[in-house]
């Protein structure tokens, strides 16, 4: 932190003097941090605030008489001195004789080089640092110095000044709180809070209409509770975010509405006025938080704070029923409190702190890469990308137009390949635009494993890894569901006590990591514990138990672990509040495979348990195979494809004269054809010319008989028509390369549907005729 | 929407513009506010397990639209014409596209000029029909593209197909 006190204060305004503004602003600077950082008791921060206001009087020019008010300052300076003497326990006591008599007896021309010099130097704060160092060892010094240190007084002299500088630095990055004006807590989570805003103000915006139709219909329960939701979410967060002004009023706007819901009291006219007026002071507060979080990080106090947080904690249904008479709002609080003994005449300085905060957040503003943000509708942003998608096709067709003669029209081929380019580029921003980072999902995790672990009795330790990996905003919603409940059974069953582990030679500290990375087009999202693992015994006992299966055998050892995601299915000892009820794994499962993601176990015993997810980046994009069945074609996620291959007349095999066999390394899949199934004219008949496809997963697969495979591509994946409702065995289409619209197969829903038919005659069309 | 069978609020509500078009020699009337354009007709990717008239889908600028190939819905022989396009109707919200052989105007139908479908009895529908205009010497059939394209009877249809 800053290392400037108040001696190094006092020391430098004796060299300085009015005209050298610059070193003055530097000085009241940290005097500023230095009265809101908590480092000089509550009694002297506002001799310290008035030492900088009056400063920066000097600094303005605004100051009638410059040299009172030097001397006002160092007065002020002085008093504060004083207050800390009385403060500071004797070993520091030391260091102010020690900085006077440096001040008196250093003051000569030497010191003052090196002090300017060294504030020209500001950048060095490498040797600011070893100075600091210095003072600080000076200051346990005795008194009375041996002449060996006179030449390290100098130093001290200068260290002050030199570390000047980096303080207002350090204290942009990381803004102290303070007890009288709030600052952002310096744990804030800055990513967290625009999202928090926008939620509150959401959440608010709803309260106030409810409240307005509560004053019309006094009964309506409905409108009471949205109120004392918005309020109590509104607490919630912010007193998680740290932000306790707004969690201590929402806290009393909800134990008002609390009393009007438990029909306590009733919604008078005076309840009406103070609910309201309490919604807009939530509105001031979060305000007051958007602005600190571009600009210095202060909060000050909206007007009215006090009154209306002291009303609402006195409400009195029988004193209050008509209206409730506030007290006199004061102006608004300043950043700077006003001491009592100098409470008048300050409203110029009241002004310049006012443009002081201004230049502070002019200059925040300049260097902040706090990303500025605008909410779009998603259905505009899809369409959108869909009309990027359509200039694409657009242009590839103008460039593969067979009018452009490539040897003639030179020009006219150069310009398509530089529209080209840009399009391509439109193509990846428009994609990008939906993509946000993993932070704040594994942010909110970090709370539960918190809470997990103190539940369940382990100390864990819990750490993300590359939690700026991005994927599409649709799927960060779906994936914490999921997330959440991986994260609680890796807590409560993978980490074993920390007793149990000591015993196992393992660190009682137990380790829970989350790990997200790209890998060729996907994201995996990891959740490595170092747990006691699965014991594939257990698993394998527990499944014969529930009549998942009959025997193991043949099962590989991934195969058993998938087993713990079948429905019903839990190993837990005992059902615990977090789980152990087994609905946990299969909502996993089926949550994941919703956004397209396949979940992966690798575990050994007494070692722990990795869950590997690899979801796509998007879901607006497939990763499809094009496969020709007939002169139609389909597309079929990639996801689903194990493998395609031509197969030989002695593995293939009929039963009962119908229904086809596949036998492919000892596996036994029925055959589906396509065409039959979907009924297209001129397909291959025969699985020897055309193309078996591997498809679903575990034990389920399926063969597909298609006709050729037309290549790898992405795809858009569209709803397709409204007006045609459910299409059976289609999941939606995909405008092609060549304009033309491809189906995209539900492969689940194609098996299924080629089990209910009977595969031999194909029924659609007749029945539809 | 307009699903009302109510005569007082259909006859209301009758009178105004009406594209017409031609199916099979017959020239039909379509409200002209549900229009929302009119295309060529175009490579069409069938939607397998639809009913016939359910052509299948297009590509409508990045957005996938169904197609109703309106000869079939009402039972004539399907054919497709160098004339043929396609008229892009907007219902409730959802675009959709229907086929016929070939489109002749815009003409503003007076309530006077608007009788009601009389009934031929069983076998021929016309609850598909606002009533049948005189504009211009010639009879023309106003349909009520809402009913004709109502999802609820492609369900019923699917649910036949599932049932089958």
């Amino acid at each position: 932190m800053s290392p400037l006190n108040l001696d190094d204060a006092a020391t430098l305004l004796m060299q300085l003097e009015a005209t050298d503004t610059a070193d003055l602003a530097v000085l009241r600077d940290a005097l500023t941090d230095l009265a809101f950082e908590n480092r000089v008791p509550l009694r002297a921060q506002p001799h310290v605030a008035k030492a900088a206001r009056v400063l920066g009087t000097i600094v303005n020019g605004t100051a009638a008489d410059v040299q009172a008010a030097f001397t006002e300052v160092g007065q002020s300076i002085e008093e504060a001195m004083k207050i800390c003497d009385a403060a500071t326990p004797p070993a520091a006591v030391g260091a102010v004789p020690v900085a006077q008599a440096l001040a008196g007896t250093v003051n000569g021309a030497t010191a003052i080089a090196v002090a300017s010099g060294a504030l020209k130097k500001q950048t060095q704060t490498a040797e600011a640092e070893t100075a600091e160092a210095t003072v600080a060892e000076a200051a346990v010094a005795e008194a009375v110095l041996p002449p060996p240190a006179v030449e390290a007084s100098v130093v001290v002299a200068a260290a002050p000044v030199a570390s000047v500088a980096p303080a207002p630095a350090v204290s942009r990055h990381q803004p102290p709180a303070h007890s009288q004006t709030e600052r952002l807590p310096d744990d804030a989570d800055r990513d967290l809070l625009p999202d928090f805003i926008t939620e509150s103000v959401e959440c608010i915006a709803a309260s106030e209409a409810a409240l307005l139709s509560l004053e019309e219909n006094p009964s309506d329960e409905e409108a009471v509770n949205t109120v004392f939701r918005a309020f109590h979410t509104v607490k919630g967060t912010s007193a998680f975010l740290g932000l306790t002004r707004i969690a201590e009023f929402a806290h009393e706007a909800e134990s008002l509405l609390s009393r009007v819901r438990d029909k306590e009291i009733a919604y008078t006219q005076g309840c009406a006025d103070l609910s309201l007026r309490s919604v807009d002071m939530l509105k001031d507060l979060l305000d007051v938080v958007e602005k600190a979080l571009s600009g210095d990080g202060r909060l000050p106090l909206p007007a009215g704070y006090h009154e209306l947080h002291q009303a609402l904690a006195s409400y009195d249904p029988a004193r209050d029923a008509n209206g409730v008479t506030l007290a006199i709002v004061p102006a608004a609080e300043d950043i700077f409190p006003a001491p009592s003994d100098a409470a008048s005449g300050d409203h110029g300085s009241a002004v310049s702190a006012r443009a002081e905060s201004g230049q502070a957040a002019s200059r925040k503003s300049g260097e902040s890469n706090a990303d500025a943000t605008i909410r779009v509708r998603t259905d505009r942003l899809d369409r959108l990308i869909d009309m990027v998608g359509e200039l694409v096709i657009a242009q590839s067709m103008i460039a593969g137009d067979e009018t452009i003669d490539t040897s003639t029209q030179y020009e006219l081929q150069r310009k398509v390949t530089h529209a080209g380019k840009i399009v391509r580029e439109l193509q990846d921003l428009s994609m990008s635009m939906r993509m946000v980072p993993l932070r704040p999902t594994f942010q909110k995790l970090a709370r539960v494993v918190r809470d997990t672990a103190t539940k369940a009795g382990k100390t864990v330790q819990f750490t993300t890894e590359g939690d700026d990996v991005e994927i599409d905003r649709n799927m960060v919603d779906r994936l914490g569901d999921p997330l959440v409940h991986m994260v609680r059974n890796a807590v409560d069953h993978g980490v074993e006590p920390p007793h149990e582990r000591t015993a196992n030679g393992k660190n009682g500290l137990g380790q829970v990591r989350l790990h997200a990375y790209h890998a060729s087009g996907n994201v995996v999202v990891e959740l490595i514990d170092d747990g006691r693992g699965l014991h594939r015994d257990k698993i394998v006992k527990k499944a014969i138990e529930k009549g998942l299966i009959e025997s193991d055998k043949g099962m590989s050892d991934s195969d058993v672990f998938n087993l713990i995601f079948a429905p019903g299915f839990s190993t837990a000892e005992k059902i615990t509040d977090i789980s152990g009820r087994g609905v946990g794994m299969d909502v996993v499962r089926r949550n994941l495979e919703e956004i397209r993601g396949r979940i992966d176990i690798t575990s050994a015993p007494g070692k722990g348990t990795t869950f590997s997810i690899r979801l796509p980046l998007t879901l607006a994009v497939t990763d499809g195979m094009l496969v020709r069945v007939g002169s139609e074609r389909f597309i079929i996620p990639l996801t689903h494809i194990h493998m395609s291959f031509r197969p030989e007349p002695s593995m293939l095999s009929t039963v009962v004269g119908k229904g086809e066999m596949v036998l492919l390394r000892g596996e036994l899949m029925p055959v589906v054809r396509l065409h039959r199934l979907f009924d297209v004219p001129d397909a291959v008949e025969s699985p020897l010319e055309g193309l078996l496809m591997i498809v679903g997963d575990g034990n389920k697969r399926t063969a597909l008989l298609v006709d050729d495979l037309l290549g790898q591509q992405q795809v858009v994946a569209k709803a397709i028509g409204d007006g045609l409702g459910k299409v059976p065995g289609v999941s939606g289409g995909a405008i092609l390369g060549d304009g033309r619209v491809g189906l995209i197969l539900d492969v689940n829903e194609t098996v299924a549907l080629a089990q209910n038919t009977d595969s031999s005659s194909s029924l659609t069309r007749s029945v539809a005729a | 929407m307009s699903t009302h069978s109510d005569s007082t609020t259909l006859t209301q509500s009758r009178a105004g513009k009406y594209l017409t078009f031609f199916l099979a020699g017959e020239e039909y009337g379509l409200e002209i506010l549900k229009v929302s354009e009119i295309i060529g007709l175009q490579p069409i990717t069938r939607v397998p397990r639809m009913p016939e008239f359910v052509r299948g889908v297009i590509n409508l600028r990045g957005k996938v639209i169904p197609i109703t190939d309106l000869r079939r819905k009402f039972g004539m022989a399907a054919e497709d014409s160098e004339d043929s396009c396609i008229i892009v109707v907007q219902m409730r919200g959802i675009q959709t596209g229907i086929v016929v052989d070939r489109v002749s105007e815009v003409v503003a139908v007076a309530e006077g000029d608007i009788e009601d479908a009389p009934s031929f009895g069983a076998g021929i529908r016309t609850e598909f029909l606002l009533g049948i205009g005189k504009a211009g010497g010639r009879v023309k059939l106003l349909l009520d593209i809402d009913k004709v394209l109502a999802t609820s009877e492609i369900e019923a249809l699917q649910a036949a197909q599932q049932a089958a």
